[in-house]
């Protein structure tokens, strides 16, 4: 059969299940939509290597064919003419391709050009590993400062033997590496680099020389030409030559110019691609300039948005970081219970000098009152928490302190606006209190108006109190056996008097029916009061005095949709009731010890339950399963936690203990 | 419970405790206690004891940190001095009491502000006492129950010389109302022993006369003046 709490309770639970799934489904679209972007940057990034990698190659192409002419020059005088047209036809390519519109520029580029693949050729088989890596390798060995403008003289006029040496060794390298392998596998390329690589000590120690940072300008440039001509002393240009243009030969014996191989770009590309997400995550981006020199305006357009793109890369990466944290810390709307799994200490509440025994949140603010044995109430805004280096555990200093009462506070509750709260005391009153704002300063002048009332009645302490909202009402239990029913704001404020069978310790209105309240007895009955005829309607528990000494009940809570009361009990149970017919639901060893506080959470889904063990314990209501569990405050005497509370709008809960704190969790 | 097997001794205050059996326990042997609140629970319960024993409850028990011995009672001064102030409360107003002042010498300016105030009195009650509770409280100044470091016991006498103004002001000017609380609470004068035992206070602010037991009635003001 369905009933209306039922269905209510039904829906509440669906919705709250799609609530969830719909933010995983946000969090993963989320997620998703980032690792595409991060892709799209990669494959983006990817080709512009390529485009840069084809030019460096047509570069050496071209710079190996000139060096080839001079050599052809100096050999045999005069044939100059077959391969000057061969060097013409690709300098005019060369300078298409290169959208250089300066011949000298581009001898210049191209030589640095050359230094520079030497120096990747050297590392390549780093690319293929994790960008930390490459990193690691690469930093390790700066890059090749631009060569300042002297320096290019120096070397057109008599250095370029050297050079043309040094690039001629570039090439064969490349030339050896489009040799030995023919598909378009990256992999497979890196391996050749390496087999290049294990041969040519000498291009390693070239490419020593070549790593300096841009920085070092003058000393990096003697030293490197020193090492440079050193390591090339050693080597018979000539013989250099000859293999590199055998190997030219190998390649391509009908094509003009040296075929570009698709291998030889996909290295490329790769390597370019290395050297910009170095650079990128370092915005070394003056080094990058001064590599990409030989690019001339082209490629630096080229260098920067390759930076971006590894820039961009970083920052999707962040995304998808910060979206992997989000699911934690999703904010639900005020009116629903947060699903995150676990709950943190934020705010530590200092000012008390004896045991908080109740702790209420304000519905409509980010502010709790505490009521403690020191004979204070204190009024605490969250939002103003005392300034610290920390970020996790905040202290708070009161904004009002309630002073009236003239023995222990033991209980509180605070009305549906947050405009009064009331207090019952071990002075056997019950007193109204007109809240302050939160906004007021903490030593403002004295308002004797906070005090709106004290009820008097009753003549022993005042453990409990309940307040409806329904029916404005106050009900209060004290240790004079009896519960009473009060109109706060009335002149004659007393409406009943129930005489209770032993000792009350907690009363609460049946939340969904403000008609009845519950009552639980220090010999462990529980009996639910029809308010209309003062008669108890059910007896929900017997109660067991005479049999053992653990069988008092703490607290009771009652359901905010259901007909279901909880009870809180001495002896580690919480025990759940049916308000219709009487019978015990379920029964559950809770914690260590008593069981001293209960909170139910506004949708009814968890249960907040506070125990003389120092723990505090959330509960699913569905599965009657602990959640999650908090250790707080320390003991004074055999007692830690008096009271716990949830926020009724917002994803606060509140410990209240002994040792004279409270904390507030989020 | 049977006599055969002795119960542990639970010692709380449950929900439906009498007022009359509050505490109303065993006491605990101070080196029994286990729990950093050791010290307030030995002087509350000392107090409880006997609270006209000035004496005994400001004996330090042998091998206990002075510092902290200290610190403890001034919380519960100030914890007592509570109901001092919610007597104060109903007749000393802005109209009475403009400002906090003991005899004609002095005017006291409240500290708790950034620049010294002259609160009306009732003000610098609540403020004094409100900022007693927020400095010894503090996690900056008193991390710890059980350990304090010596810059921080050196603040405990601007604590106590702004405190007992209070005293000071109800004395001469609601002088039926310090009587009523004294004679309660025994307060004034236990605090007056411990600020001179501990020198936390020069004897020169000390204006209120600490009444001995023959003479702690209103009857006998003009004896005491």
């Amino acid at each position: 059969p369905y009933s209306m709490p039922g269905i209510l309770h039904f829906i509440q639970h669906e919705w709250s299940r799609f609530e969830m799934e719909r933010a995983q489904w946000d969090v993963e679209k989320a997620e998703l939509q980032a690792r595409i972007a991060f892709l799209q940057g990669e494959r983006k990034g990817q080709e512009n290597l390529k485009r840069d990698l084809i030019r460096r190659i047509k570069m050496l192409e071209f710079a190996l064919k000139q060096e080839r002419a001079k050599v052809h020059k100096l050999k045999f005088g005069t044939d100059l003419s077959v391969e000057q047209k061969h060097n013409e036809s690709n300098d005019e390519s060369k300078t298409n391709e290169l959208q250089t519109t300066n011949a000298h520029m581009s001898w210049r580029h191209g030589r640095q050009l050359l230094r520079q693949y030497l120096q990747e050729v050297g590392y390549s088989e780093t690319i293929l590993d994790v960008r930390s890596q490459r990193v690691r390798a690469l930093l390790g060995n700066n890059y090749d400062a631009p060569k300042p403008v002297e320096n290019d003289n120096q070397v057109v006029n008599g250095n370029i033997s050297d050079e043309e040496k040094q690039s001629n060794r570039c090439v064969w390298n490349q030339l050896q590496l489009a040799s030995c392998s023919t598909d378009g596998n990256t992999e497979s390329i890196f391996k050749d680099f390496n087999f290049l690589n294990a041969e040519d000590n000498d291009n390693e120690d070239d490419e020593d020389v070549n790593m300096q940072d841009e920085d070092v300008t003058d000393d990096g440039d003697h030293q490197r030409k020193a090492r440079a001509k050193d390591a090339f002393d050693e080597v018979d240009g000539f013989g250099d030559e000859e293999m590199a243009l055998a190997e030219f030969d190998f390649l391509n014996p009908t094509a003009a110019e040296p075929g570009i191989p698709e291998v030889c770009v996909c290295t490329s590309h790769t390597i370019s691609l290395c050297q910009v997400k170095v650079q990128g995550p370092y915005n070394l981006l003056n080094v990058f300039h001064s590599e990409s020199l030989p690019f001339t305006v082209g490629g630096t357009h080229m260098g920067d948005e390759s930076i971006e793109n590894a820039l961009g890369l970083g920052a999707l990466a962040g995304l998808t970081v910060a979206n992997e944290a989000d699911p934690l810390s999703y904010d639900i709307a005020a009116t629903k219970e947060s699903y995150r799994k676990t709950w943190n200490p934020k705010y530590t509440l200092r000012s008390h000098f004896d045991g908080i025994r109740a702790i209420r949140f304000l519905p409509n603010e980010s502010a709790v009152i505490t009521a403690s044995e020191d004979h204070t109430m204190k009024l605490w805004n969250l939002n103003k928490p005392l300034p610290s280096k920390k970020t996790q555990s905040l202290d708070v200093e009161p904004i009002y302190s309630f002073r009236g009462h003239s023995g222990a506070v033991l209980s509180l509750e605070v009305d549906a606006d947050g405009s009064y709260c009331f207090s019952g005391g071990l002075d056997a009153s019950v007193r109204v209190w007109s809240i302050p704002s939160v906004e007021i300063d903490a030593y403002d002048t004295y308002d004797p108006a906070v005090i709106q009332k004290v009820l008097v009645g009753h003549t022993d302490a005042v453990w409990s109190l309940s307040y409806s909202s329904t029916r404005q009402q106050l009900l209060s239990a004290s240790s004079d056996c009896s519960v009473r029913l009060w109109n706060p704001t009335s002149n004659d404020p007393l409406i009943q008097t129930y005489t209770t069978e032993g000792i009350p310790t907690s009363v609460c209105f049946v939340q969904c029916d403000s008609n009845h309240a519950v009552v639980s007895h220090t010999d462990g009955k529980i009996n639910l009061y029809d308010l209309e005829t003062g008669q108890i309607s059910l007896v929900l528990a017997e109660g067991d005095g005479s049999k053992y000494i653990d069988c008092s009940v703490n607290c009771v809570a009652s359901h905010p949709t259901m007909p279901i009361t909880m009870t809180a009990h001495d002896d580690k149970h919480i025990k759940f009731f049916d308000n219709s017919s009487g019978k015990l639901i379920h029964s559950m060893v809770a914690h260590l010890d008593s069981v001293t506080s209960l909170s139910v959470d506004p949708n009814g889904l968890y249960l907040l339950s506070g125990s003389h063990d120092c723990s505090i314990r959330l509960w699913n209501l569905d599965s009657k399963t602990c959640i999650q569990e908090l250790t707080s405050h320390r003991k004074k005497f055999d007692e830690s936690i008096y009271s716990v509370a949830f926020h009724p709008s917002a994803t606060y809960i509140a410990s209240a203990g002994a040792d004279a704190l409270a904390k507030i969790f989020v | 419970s049977s006599v055969m097997d002795p119960e542990p001794i639970v010692r709380r205050n449950p929900p439906g405790t009498k007022a009359e059996d509050f505490y109303k326990w065993p006491a605990q042997s101070f080196d029994e206690m286990d729990t950093t609140l050791a010290v307030q629970q030995h002087i509350q319960q000392t107090i409880r004891q006997d609270f006209t024993d000035t004496e005994t409850i400001l004996t330090v028990p042998p091998g206990q940190d002075e510092g902290v011995w200290k610190y403890e009672q001034l919380r519960q001064f100030c914890l007592e001095l509570n109901g001092l102030a919610i007597k104060l409360q109903t007749e000393c107003t802005p109209l009475t009491c403009s400002q906090m002042t003991a005899t004609e010498q002095w005017i006291f300016l409240c500290a708790a502000h950034k620049t010294p105030q002259g609160c009306p009195a009732i003000d610098y009650t609540r403020h004094t006492l409100d900022g007693a509770a927020c400095l010894l409280n503090s996690n900056k100044y008193f991390p710890s129950r059980v350990s304090i470091k010596d810059s921080s016991v050196a603040k405990l006498g601007s604590v106590c010389r702004r405190v007992y103004r209070i005293f000071s002001h109800a004395y001469y000017h609601h002088r039926h109302i310090f009587d009523e609380s004294e004679n309660e609470t025994y307060l004034c004068r236990r605090f007056t022993t411990f600020v001179i035992r501990y020198n936390l206070m020069s004897r020169d602010n000390l204006i209120v006369p600490i009444m001995d037991d023959a003479s702690n009635t209103s009857n006998n003001n003009s004896v005491d003046q």
